[in-house]
Parts: structure tokens; C-alpha cells; sequence
């Protein structure tokens, strides 16, 4: 059996962060919203309305070819994509043709073995999405709220040969696009969605394979699933002796599959034309920094951050999940230094869930009080195991540390009277006549049964270093 | 050179263009359109190389608006009361296969 | 005919009656689809109570119907559209309402302004204001009937390619084309994006300029709308005239020629000098015209599907409404233009026709840049004949084609040309001269036609 490599270039639509539309001044925002109720005229497609371009997009675009490093077009414009459907009200859609407002770029995704994917990024262009059908037994009705919004489609070449790298890339870019504030990213609600495109061919074969595309993926999980998937599906194929159809695909998450939705033998002629109702998109290079200038810090910057803290990827992975999170860690190592960030980070990493539905359960993210407690217990003043006690509750309180530590009585004591007068007791007690005999014949082990006693008598708070001290002076 | 146009061609172009022609629709649109070919074919005699197209007139650029909502001209009902048929606030169509 | 000066002043009411009564004497002409009767009575009486003050105040006029209206439905003449309420005016509209004008009714035109006669509307032709054998022209032959015969002083209409200009010459009115992006494209129905603009038809030259004053201006809904620089102007003394070559030849009628002439010798009295020019490229605007205006209008008539808004057709299924409603609902010279323009905009085809013809529309524009370099004003013929008997072109489109030859070219370039009324032929039909000038020099043509406005 000859061996396969797969090929996988990806497009993915990002949905931006815009108040209104691409072309009308209708709410961006349809969640929670009745059908058909943030519909402009334009939107419509009622006669004579004409497109109004909003320039956010247009920054939002600078920014996200930015955090790919991508060249920005000094001429750009926007073309129509002709094609007849409910959910289209002008029978087309407005799109980038010819000339993308961003060019080439590429993008660096880390791999969980240590190593990164570049993937390449071909060009992203504008567009707007259509609306919303939801199919009934022998009717369809139209939500054309969706008409309209605002989506960067970013499309890569064919740089990932396997379904890791996939899906690396695709929780990469969706990271960048988050930070650079392009997206709200909510995969929940299709704010970025992924289409794979895969194709297979013998190892050291120097042509490309026929390719697959499976389309509208929403997690970065089905990415790499359904090129899983996929290669099993077309090595099975040519192994017997078959032909792969380039054709379009659909996933589904439940099954496990992909299926086939419309071969290329029957693809649309979508007549793309410029559209000559909106004057074309002219920057300056200096026009170009200009719409960069407030663009935030994205993953890249704080992986190198904290190259040096010594954090396993996992944990670094689980910062960088929440923009917030790696914002305070940063802010944190650069006002108390490498060590209480570390360990702030790795209370973030094992205290606070990536899980998405559960996600975000942080609200407080100002750091004098997260550098409080790591100095509390650098300090001897808490447990570790009191420490995230306190770490939980001042993810989402406004109390210090120390206010939370007191109500809930975990300061260690490190008194000496008050610690001693415990130890005499312990001592005392015939319980540990046995240990004291041990101790005093030479078995250094038996301390740490003492030490416990003292920590039970005393519930936990006794500073431990200190009974121990006290312990040998005694015997 | 004449440009012929087939009747093939003409069923294409009307599918492209979604209607759905009578038989007498397309063998007189194949005629016309051969001719209005014929006529528009004379302008592969200029020389173009080097030309760049002029899409639109205005020399404007970089025209658009703030990202502020709006009120709409006309409000849902109003949309909605166009639909020649309309059910829960959607547009109603024959089902989408 | 009638001049806005005669219902200044006056009472909106009695202005508005007197022009509803007047649409209602010459219902032969078929030059109005609708009277907006209980509107524009409203819209009078807030003129004559002082709620709406203006330069226009009181004075009636109609609307080409595929301009969006309230009072009458938006038809475009079309049947897709027939029962069209449109929930919103045009910016046009609404700035002349602003100055107190008051729309009376949707005049006639061809369906979606595809043509040159009116033949096209599916309610029927407009009859030519001076001849009843003869087409009005088009494609807002009811806006220059209505104009022409004194039902209202001016009226608002589309040119894309000689639909306001080729009308206005045989019907003996003036027609303004301006730049492209003078005037708003808000809210009327688009035919062709890069080259659709909106103008008016009056019965002089300053009432011209009043009605163009009114509607110019920059509109926020409109992107390609330029910013504001239409002014009334006076007429530059000793100006430099070409007379276009091309449009002079001997395939033009003999009498149209003649008033073209005789026009000249009135400006030429006037003291400007007349020169022959030659722009041979012109012998390709019309090809060029009937790829671009074609790709334009299959996509822009792409949203009349039969879904949202318009006649539905009666179909069990998603294709069938789309085929069925379409088919139903555009006339045979709408489908004629969108089957050319998925043709020239279809792969394989692209390049060779639709791109070609926009690098030629460069070579044009820079032919007539270079006249202007020289020449204030180009001159010639609005179309090469005067309004032709009704039926006469209907059966070969390249015919009707062909008499937009004139008026394409500033179409395509979005320069500014107006048609100016001759000396009428020796059988007494109308004919225009067309005045064309530079991008954004709109006013002083019209002070130019203004200057010799009436000279024998």
C-alpha cells in the first residue's frame, strides 16, 4: 500500500465587529433580535437603494491584514457575485474580486509537540453574508437580518498536509482576529466559520491531488475531524483504483462525515462585475499605519512574553484562550516580575475553565490583587491550598485578598506564642509519646506526623515551617 | 466574422439569467441576440493593450459613512406588507430543496 | 407650454387643479400612469398655508415613473412592478418637494427606461406631443409629452444613454442630462450604475437650471453623488464650439442637419467660434454602449425575483417562481438586455466584451479630454432623426439601437449634455441640438443655450 500525504488549504469567514452592516447602517447585532427586525431598505433589496459603505470595515480590515501580516491593497474594490437565491435579496453579492482590500500574508500557528505550521495567506477580501432560510414541510421562510454583515474571507494557500495543522491554523487565526478586535469570535454563532479544502496524493508526488471541499465548519474541532475524515475517505478511494470528485462537501459533527452536496461539473457562473455604485478603496501607506495604529498585542507577542516564565504549553494555551487573561498576565509580570506571573498563570490555567460554554467566569482583571495573593503566600501567609481558595473568589469580587482571607479564616498563624502553646499540647498528648520516642532515637520522618497534628489542632493555620522549628527545639 | 449564437447557448444564457423563456421567446432572442453580437463584435478592432478600463466616472474615492445604526426609511411592517406572501414575520417561499 | 414663473405666486391649490385637469383633457397622449390627485392637494395646501416655503412653491410637475413616490405606485412602467407602493421617495423628490414643488403623476416610459420610443411600457406608448403618429421617444417620453404640452412647466426624468435628451429633441423641449453624480440616484429604480443619471425636462433654459439647482447636491445614500458644485452661471462671451464631424454625416436626415446648422450661425452671431471637429472613436461608443449598459442592467434587474416585493408568479416551486415571475415580468426588450448582459459578463466572454468595452470607454474619455482641452462645448444633432412613426423600429432592436448613437457617448464619458430646441423641421417636427461639455460644467451649457435661447 503506497503511502499518502494530504494537502489542506483553508478559507475562513470571519464575521467583524462592527456596530452596522457592510452597506447599510441596519444593527450588526440580530442576536436576540425577531426576524426581519434590523432590515434596512438596502438590505431589502427594495428598488433604487444603493450601497454605503462603512468605513469601519475598512479598518477592521487593515487591522486583521495586520495580525496576519499581510500587505494592504492601495487600490481596492468591491465587485458582485451574481446568483439567484431567497436569502440573497439583490441577486448578488457584494464582494472583492478583482481587487481584495488585503494581500498577501501568512500566518504562524504553534503545534501542540512544541513546533509551529506557517500557513500563507493568499489574500482576504470584504463581503457581505446573506440571510437566514429555516425550511419547513413544504414551505421556507426568509430572515434577512443576517443580509448584509460585515465578513472578511481569508483564504490560505495549501500549506497544512495534516489535520493537527488544520486545525492549529484555524484556532490560531481565530485567536488573532479576536485580539486584533476584528471578531467577536463567537463560534456559537457562526462568527467564524471554516471551509477545508483537501486533497490526497502519494508522498514524493510532485502534482496535487483532485480536492474536496467541506464547508461551514464551526469549530476548530470538526476542522480537524472532517480533514480526519477526508483523507481516510479519498485514500480509500484511490486505493481502489477511484477517482476523487472535486466537489463540495458538508460535515456532520454528529456522524462524524462528510457528504456530497454539488460537484464542480455543475458550479455556477456567478458573472462577477465591479460594481460600479461604490467608488473605489485608495490608501496611502502612511493612510494604512494610520488605521494600525491602536492595533493590540496579539498571541505571538505573548508567547515570547513568556518564553522565559518556564509554563507548559497547555497552560500558556489556556492564558491565551481569553485576551483578558493574557492582558492581566502580562501586566502582572511587568509590574511584580517573572515569578508571581507564573504563578498567577498557572492559578489561571487550573482555576478558571477554557471550556467555551462555560467560558469567561473572570470579571475582575485588575492585578494588584492577584500580586497580593502570590506575595501572601511567597510570604508564608497562606496555604497553597488556602490560596486558591482566595483565587476563586477574587476572580470575581471586588475584596482584596487579604479581606477574602480573613472572612474565611485561612491566614496561616505565625505567631510563635500561639503556635507553641499548640506544640506543648501535641507533645503532650499520649497520642504522640510514640513519634516523640522515634524522633528522640533518630527516625527524622515521623516531624511530618507532628507537623499534622499541629495543622489539624491548629485548623490549618498554623504556619508549618514554624511548628517545625518549635518541634525541634522542644526534643 | 459572424457570430452565430446557438439555441443551446440561449437556454444557457436564460438559465443564467433565470427566466424561463417560451419557445418563441428563444428562437427570436436567438436572432436578436446574434445580431446585437455581430454589432458589438467591432470592438475587438481597437487596440486596447495597455488601456486601463474605466468602471466609473466620479474619480471619487474612499466614500462611505460612520458605523452609527440608522433608523431605517421604511420599518419591517412596511418591507413586510410588500411580500406577496408572508407568514411569521418572514418572507413565505415554495419550500427550498 | 408652460413656464414655472406662471405658478409662482399663485395659489398651490389652484396650480395643482389646474395641472391635474389639464393631464385629464389629453388622455390620448398616454403621456401619465397616475395622477397623485389627493397628494399633491395636501402637499398645495401646506404650500399655500406656509408650511412649505420654497423656489419652487406651488409649481406642478411629474415624475418619470421609476422614480420611488408616494401617491401613486412606482411601476416602472413594468409589469413585475405594476402594483409597487414604494415606501419611500427618491432623494430627487424629496428635494423638490423641500422647495415647495408639488408631483402631480408618474409619466409614462419605456419598462425599466429600456428604449427609445415608450414603446416598451406595458401600459402602452406616450404619443409625440406634436405629431400623434409619432413616438414620443424614450425612454421618459411621458415626462417630455407631459412637459411639452403644458400639463406642468418641468419634469423629472432618467438618462442612462439618451432617455432624457432624445425625447426632449422630439418633443421640443429642453432635456438636462448632467454629470454623472450631480443629482442623487437614491431611490429611483437603477438601470445602469455607471451611467444612469437624473435630469429634467422644462420649457426654458433657466427654468432648466432652477428644476437642476433644486434636485443637484451631494446625498450621504448615494456614494457616487458628487459634492455640491452645480451653480447657476453666466454665459463665458467668445467661447470655443466643435461641431462633432461624426454626427454630421450623410446618413443623417437633411433636416435635422439643417436646424444643427442653423443653431450654429445663432451662436456664431452671438459671437463664439464654431469649429469642425473630429472624434473617430465615436464609431465605437454605441458597441461599447450595448455591452456595458447591458451587464449593468442584468445584474441591477437581478433583484426582481417575484420574493420580497412585485407580482408573484403562481408556481409550486422555488424555480419555477424565479423563472416564471421574471419571465412574466420584464417585457421582451428587458429580457433582450439581460440575456446580452449575462452573455458579456459570462466566463469565457468577460475579457473579450465587457472588459474591452471599459478600456475603450477609456479611450473615449480621453478623446473628448483632449477636445476639451481646445473647446468649451461640443455640438451635434441629438439623434440623428426627428421622432419616427410609431411601430416603425419595433421589430429590429439594432435599428432602435442605432438612433441612440448620438447620446451614448456622454453617457459612457459622464459628461454633461443637454438638449437644446432647434428650429423644427420643414414638416414641423422638433429637433434638439445637443450641447455637450466637461465633466462638471453643466451650468455653463445651460447659460450658453440660455444666451441664444430664442434668436432666429
Amino acid at each position: 500500500m503506497a503511502e499518502y500525504e494530504m494537502t489542506i488549504g483553508i478559507e475562513s469567514h470571519v464575521q467583524l465587529a462592527t456596530v452596522t452592516k457592510l452597506f447599510s447602517p441596519a444593527d450588526n447585532d440580530a442576536r436576540n433580535k425577531g426576524p426581519n427586525s434590523v432590515v434596512d431598505p438596502i438590505d431589502f433589496g427594495l428598488p433604487g437603494m444603493l450601497p454605503v459603505l462603512n468605513m469601519r470595515a475598512i479598518e477592521l480590515a487593515a487591522i486583521a491584514g495586520r495580525a496576519m501580516n499581510a500587505k494592504i491593497a492601495s487600490i481596492s474594490r468591491f465587485d458582485r457575485k451574481h446568483y439567484f437565491y431567497p436569502d440573497l435579496p439583490s441577486g448578488y453579492q457584494i464582494t472583492q474580486m478583482y481587487h481584495p482590500t488585503i494581500l498577501a500574508g501568512a500566518v504562524d500557528a504553534p503545534l501542540d509537540d512544541g513546533g509551529s505550521v506557517h500557513v500563507r495567506i493568499h489574500h482576504a477580501h470584504l463581503e457581505t453574508d446573506a440571510g437566514k432560510l429555516t425550511h419547513y414541510s413544504d414551505y421556507s421562510l426568509v430572515d434577512l437580518n443576517r443580509a448584509g454583515t460585515p465578513l472578511i474571507e481569508i483564504v490560505t494557500e495549501p500549506d497544512m498536509h495534516s489535520p493537527q495543522e488544520a486545525k492549529a491554523f484555524a484556532a490560531e487565526l481565530h485567536k488573532l482576529m479576536v485580539y486584533a478586535g476584528v471578531t467577536y469570535g463567537d463560534l456559537y454563532h457562526g462568527n467564524m466559520r471554516f471551509d477545508v479544502n483537501v486533497s490526497v496524493a502519494p508522498v514524493g508526488s510532485t502534482e496535487l491531488g483532485t480536492r474536496a471541499e467541506v464547508k461551514n465548519l464551526n469549530s476548530f474541532r470538526s476542522v480537524e475531524r472532517a480533514a480526519e475524515y477526508e483523507f481516510k475517505r479519498q485514500v480509500a478511494l484511490l486505493e481502489k483504483g477511484e477517482r476523487i470528485v472535486q466537489e463540495t462537501r458538508g460535515w456532520d459533527d454528529s456522524t462524524g462525515r462528510t457528504s456530497s452536496q454539488r460537484s464542480k461539473e455543475d458550479a455556477q457562473d456567478y458573472r462577477y462585475m465591479p460594481d460600479a455604485d461604490i467608488p473605489p478603496i485608495v490608501l496611502s501607506e502612511d493612510e494604512v499605519e494610520k488605521l494600525q495604529a491602536n492595533m493590540p498585542l496579539l498571541p505571538p507577542y505573548y508567547r515570547e512574553k513568556w518564553a522565559g516564565l518556564g509554563l507548559d504549553k497547555s497552560v500558556v494555551d489556556s492564558i491565551l484562550a481569553h485576551q483578558s487573561y493574557a492582558v492581566l498576565i502580562a501586566s502582572i509580570q511587568d509590574n511584580a516580575g517573572d515569578d508571581v506571573a507564573k504563578r498567577v498563570a498557572h492559578w489561571f490555567a487550573s482555576g478558571v475553565s477554557t471550556d467555551e460554554e462555560t467560558a469567561e467566569v473572570a470579571s475582575n482583571f485588575v492585578p494588584e490583587g492577584y500580586v497580593e495573593l502570590a506575595q501572601m503566600v511567597e510570604a508564608n501567609e497562606l496555604s497553597s491550598t488556602a490560596a486558591k481558595e482566595v483565587f476563586n473568589e477574587l476572580l470575581t469580587g471586588d475584596k482584596t485578598p487579604r479581606e477574602i482571607a480573613e472572612a474565611k479564616n485561612l491566614l496561616q498563624v505565625s505567631d510563635e506564642g500561639a503556635i507553641a502553646s499548640i506544640v506543648d499540647e501535641v507533645l503532650a498528648d499520649p497520642a504522640s509519646a510514640k513519634a516523640v520516642a522515634d524522633f528522640a532515637a533518630g527516625n527524622e520522618k515521623v516531624i511530618g506526623f507532628l507537623v499534622g497534628q499541629i495543622m489539624k489542632k491548629s485548623q490549618g493555620k498554623a504556619n508549618p515551617a514554624l511548628a517545625q522549628k518549635l518541634i525541634r527545639e522542644r526534643l | 466574422m459572424t457570430t452565430t449564437i446557438s439555441r443551446d447557448e440561449v437556454m444557457h444564457l436564460a438559465t443564467l439569467s433565470n427566466l424561463q423563456l417560451s419557445d418563441d421567446e428563444i428562437a427570436s432572442l436567438q436572432n436578436d441576440l446574434g445580431g446585437i453580437l455581430n454589432y458589438i463584435n467591432q470592438l475587438s478592432e481597437l487596440d486596447t493593450s495597455g488601456v486601463e478600463p474605466t468602471y466609473q466616472v466620479t474619480d471619487l474615492e474612499n466614500v462611505g459613512r460612520e458605523d452609527i445604526v440608522m433608523q431605517p426609511k421604511a420599518d419591517r411592517d412596511a418591507l413586510l406588507s410588500l411580500a406577496p406572501k408572508q407568514k411569521d414575520e418572514q418572507i413565505e417561499v415554495p419550500k427550498v430543496l | 407650454m408652460t413656464t414655472i414663473d406662471e405658478y409662482l405666486g399663485t395659489s398651490a391649490v389652484a396650480n395643482v387643479k389646474r395641472a391635474i385637469q389639464a393631464a385629464k383633457d389629453k388622455p390620448e397622449y398616454n403621456a401619465l400612469l397616475a395622477l397623485c390627485e389627493e397628494r399633491a392637494l395636501e402637499q398645495a395646501s401646506k404650500v399655500d398655508s406656509g408650511e412649505i416655503k420654497g423656489r419652487l412653491a406651488g409649481v406642478p410637475f411629474v415624475a418619470k415613473d421609476n422614480f420611488l413616490t408616494f401617491g401613486a405606485p412606482t411601476t416602472a412602467a413594468s409589469h413585475i412592478l405594476k402594483d409597487f407602493n414604494a415606501p419611500l421617495q427618491a432623494t430627487a423628490i424629496e428635494k423638490l418637494e423641500a422647495e415647495g414643488a408639488i408631483c402631480i403623476g408618474k409619466a409614462n416610459l419605456d419598462a425599466f427606461a429600456h428604449g427609445g420610443s415608450t414603446e416598451n411600457s406595458v401600459f402602452g406608448p406616450t404619443l409625440n406631443a406634436v405629431d400623434k403618429d409619432r413616438v414620443a421617444g424614450g425612454s421618459s417620453g411621458g415626462s417630455a409629452v407631459a412637459t411639452a404640452l403644458g400639463i406642468v412647466p418641468f419634469a423629472t426624468g432618467t438618462d442612462t444613454g439618451g432617455s432624457i435628451r432624445q425625447p426632449a429633441s422630439f418633443n421640443g423641449v429642453y432635456g438636462v442630462k448632467p454629470t454623472y453624480g450631480t443629482v442623487s440616484r437614491f431611490g429611483v429604480v437603477a438601470m445602469a450604475s455607471s451611467t444612469d443619471t437624473i435630469g429634467c425636462f422644462a420649457t426654458s433654459a433657466s427654468d432648466a437650471q432652477l428644476v437642476m439647482d433644486v434636485m443637484a447636491g451631494r446625498d450621504a445614500r448615494d456614494m457616487t453623488s458628487l459634492p455640491d458644485f452645480f451653480e447657476i452661471a453666466d454665459v463665458k462671451s467668445g467661447q470655443k464650439i466643435g461641431i462633432i464631424k461624426e454626427f454630421m454625416t450623410d446618413d443623417v436626415d437633411a433636416g435635422v442637419k439643417q436646424s444643427v446648422i442653423q443653431y450654429v450661425d445663432r451662436l456664431k452671431s452671438a459671437g463664439h467660434t464654431v469649429e469642425e471637429v473630429s472624434l473617430p472613436i465615436l464609431k465605437y461608443a454605441l458597441a461599447m454602449y450595448y455591452v456595458i449598459v447591458p451587464a449593468e442592467i442584468s445584474s441591477n434587474l437581478a433583484r426582481y425575483d417575484g420574493v420580497r416585493y412585485g407580482k408573484r408568479a403562481d408556481a409550486g416551486t422555488l424555480s419555477d417562481l424565479y423563472g416564471k415571475s421574471r419571465n412574466d415580468g420584464f417585457v421582451s426588450e428587458n429580457k433582450r438586455r439581460i440575456m446580452i448582459g449575462s452573455y458579456v459578463l459570462s466566463s469565457g466572454y468577460f475579457d473579450a466584451y465587457y472588459m474591452q468595452a471599459q478600456k475603450a470607454r477609456t479611450l473615449l474619455i480621453n478623446a473628448f479630454n483632449e477636445l476639451f482641452n481646445t473647446y468649451d462645448v461640443l455640438l451635434g444633432p441629438v439623434s440623428p432623426t426627428p421622432a419616427f412613426k410609431l411601430g416603425e423600429n419595433t421589430s429590429d432592436p439594432i435599428k432602435m439601437y442605432l438612433a441612440d448613437m448620438m447620446t451614448v457617448a456622454p453617457s459612457l464619458t459622464g459628461m454633461p449634455a443637454i438638449s437644446v430646441p432647434a428650429r423644427a423641421t420643414d414638416e414641423g417636427l422638433p429637433v434638439g441640438v445637443q450641447l455637450i461639455g466637461q465633466r462638471r460644467h453643466d451650468a455653463q451649457l445651460l447659460a450658453l443655450a440660455k444666451s441664444v435661447e430664442g434668436a432666429a
